[in-house]
């Protein structure tokens, strides 16, 4: 007899339940090319067991989904003023198409990946594409259209593609307050499932602790909650909260994400190979672009790009030799400037004039610039408290209230230049501080 | 088009602004102040606006203000019951010093929307930005009460007496703006 229920090990959920129809859209060709997109780009060169991919993530984002969405409609946890703001919270069969919905986009979320994962995607994409706009065209597809028309009830694909992609990719889209509550179970910046499965797996994977935290309690104590209990001039808009129990988890789920943030997603060597994997690209990629037409990405993953780096590596005449060498070689661009306070406090400029000086001292292919923060850290959320109060976090939360945020802006200088570039630098870095870029 | 540092030092006066008046300055505070500027008071702030978290809502904006915190132009403060604050960073004089031409050219537009918003709570805001947003992107003449309709229908936590008073000090706040500005 055939089998309605899977069951996938997994070294993170240790089982991953999944239905036929949920194994329909495993079996697919968009999704089994996750298999073949590692998840932290080239972190491996950095800490050799993040080699995991795309394709179990995705299992585990559609396994926490799942419970978090068991959790939050659990009539017991349903708060009283959430079930007056959204009635589908009451309503079965509607739960029943939300839960299919949720699991399904959370499966497919990552479906528009490029190989090696986020490394670049603005310069290799063309203007107004994204990875989430490839998803949206992955979900769309004919493939996967044939298999949300087969599944009963059908599931419409616009209510996948609002939950996996969510609002912040979707701007022409408005979202219901359910909707929107169902995407943040996804993409989410305080509690999505996305983050909090990347959490645990990259740090799993990479070997370092701190992206573990305790999810499970984490998950049990999360609801759908009015924002204020409406005193004070208070919204009583719906979003994710918890009780007070789970504070502490969410805590932990904060800090571990600005820890994994700071020790591995800005590794400052890790960044160098994207900026060597990037120049790469943009040679040996028809145009400097990767296609847009899925038929034409389905056949691009990481394996067909690695097979032309180290062919590149080897052949001077290849295009994107020198790129290809320093990463197969190891010769990679070295870190000569870091933001730091001080320099920040004299001139809030001073990552762009350094960089600017640097490469008209060391010629501009010799010196590299990246910068970012890990975006938004004001996590506010509700907090349903043990006497039914609804306090903000922020204002019963120390550790809120002091989380740093994680943010680097790097500078990179060719590894010979690197000792030259510190002691000119050492001399004149005073002097560069004081240069302003034009206002008007 | 104002980028980088120049709609920092925009985002920073606007805080300074409110904070001066009394206003509290939580995020929320913020996206609705630099939406009245950037759409009503034409100051070319450039953020994308979505309608999201207590009406039109700027992805961008919030990623602006973590990296203002990151360079320490802000900081942010807890008060209960009030949630957080942002208040100017050790880095804020710095940007100040840098941008003293931006900041004068759009002092008398920040000065006007603090003032119209910075006394304003969590709820009030998320009402009137919504009918702003409703009111600029509904067909041009929708009657008041239609669009007080509209509002309740995408933000059903509220009631169509606020929906409608909120929509009032709109039509008043567009034509004073009109007149003080055109």
């Amino acid at each position: 007899m055939a089998k309605n229920f899977h069951e996938i090990r997994d070294p993170i959920h240790v089982f991953i339940k999944l239905d036929t129809d949920e194994r329909k859209i495993l079996d697919s060709q968009p999704f089994q090319r996750l298999r073949h997109i590692h998840q932290l780009a080239m972190s491996y060169l950095v800490y050799p067991g993040a080699t995991h991919k795309r394709f179990e993530h995705s299992l585990g984002v559609m396994e926490l989904a799942g419970r978090i969405f068991d959790v939050i409609t659990h009539k017991e946890n349903v708060h009283g003023k959430i079930r007056e703001l959204l009635p589908e919270i009451s309503v079965d069969h509607r739960l029943h198409y939300w839960r299919r919905a949720l699991r399904m986009a959370a499966l497919c979320h990552d479906l528009g990946h490029l190989p090696f994962s986020h490394a670049a995607e603005k310069e290799l994409l063309p203007e107004d594409w994204s990875h989430e706009k490839l998803t949206v065209a992955f979900i769309n597809s004919p493939e996967m259209r044939e298999i949300w028309n087969t599944i009963t009830p059908p599931l419409r694909p616009e209510d996948i593609i609002k939950l996996a992609v969510g609002p912040k990719k979707l701007k022409d889209v408005t979202f219901s307050d359910w909707e929107a509550i169902m995407a943040e179970i996804i993409v989410g910046d305080s509690f999505g499932v996305d983050r909090i499965d990347y959490l645990l797996r990259d740090s799993y994977h990479a070997g370092v602790t701190y992206g573990k935290f305790d999810h499970f309690r984490l998950i049990d104590t999360l609801r759908i909650l009015p924002r204020t209990s409406g005193e004070n001039g208070g919204s009583q808009e719906p979003m994710l909260g918890v009780e007070e129990g789970g504070l502490h988890s969410a805590e932990a789920l904060l800090l571990a994400r600005y820890f994994m943030y700071s020790q591995v997603y800005f590794h400052p060597i890790r960044r160098s190979y994207d900026i060597h994997l990037k120049d790469f690209l943009l040679e040996w990629l028809p145009g400097g672009k990767f296609p847009t037409d899925i038929k034409e990405l389905i056949l691009i993953t990481d394996n067909e790009v690695l097979v032309e780096l180290l062919g590149a590596a080897r052949d001077t005449t290849k295009r994107g030799h020198d790129a290809a060498r320093r990463i197969v070689k190891r010769e990679h661009y070295k870190k000569v400037y870091q933001k730091n306070p001080d320099d920040i406090r004299k001139n809030p400029e001073s990552g762009e004039v350094i960089f600017e000086a640097l490469k008209e001292k060391y010629g501009e292919n010799n010196v590299r610039r990246d910068f970012r923060t890990s975006g938004n850290s004001t996590f506010e959320f509700p907090i349903l408290c043990n006497d039914g109060r609804i306090a903000a976090s922020f204002d019963i939360s120390q550790v809120l209230q002091n989380l740093p945020e994680a943010s680097f802006d790097y500078i990179f200088i060719r590894p010979d230049l690197r000792e030259q570039a510190y002691e000119w630098l050492r001399d004149n870095r005073d002097t560069l501080l004081t240069r302003r870029i034009e206002e008007e | 088009m104002m980028v980088g540092s120049k709609r920092r030092a925009v985002i920073l006066s606007l805080i300074e602004s409110m904070r001066d008046k009394g206003g509290w300055c939580g995020e929320t505070h913020i996206q609705k102040g630099t939406y009245f500027l950037q759409e009503l008071m034409k100051v070319p702030t450039e953020f994308d606006f979505i309608l999201y978290k207590h009406g039109p809502f700027s992805f961008e904006l919030r990623d602006e203000l973590s990296n203002m915190r990151a360079d320490m132009i802000l900081e942010i403060q807890g008060h209960f019951p009030l949630g957080p604050s942002h208040i100017p960073g050790k880095g804020a004089d710095s940007l100040k010093q840098y941008y003293p031409k931006t900041i004068r050219k759009y002092k008398e537009k920040v000065e006007f929307i603090s003032e119209k918003l910075s006394g304003f709570g969590v709820a009030q805001l998320e009402r009137v930005a919504t009918s702003l947003y409703v009111t600029l992107n509904e067909k041009e003449g929708q009657s008041l009460t239609k669009r007080a309709e509209k509002i309740v229908a995408l933000k059903p936590h509220i009631k169509i007496d606020q929906a409608i008073e909120a929509t009032e000090t709109i039509d008043t706040l567009i034509k004073e703006v009109e007149q003080t500005f055109s």
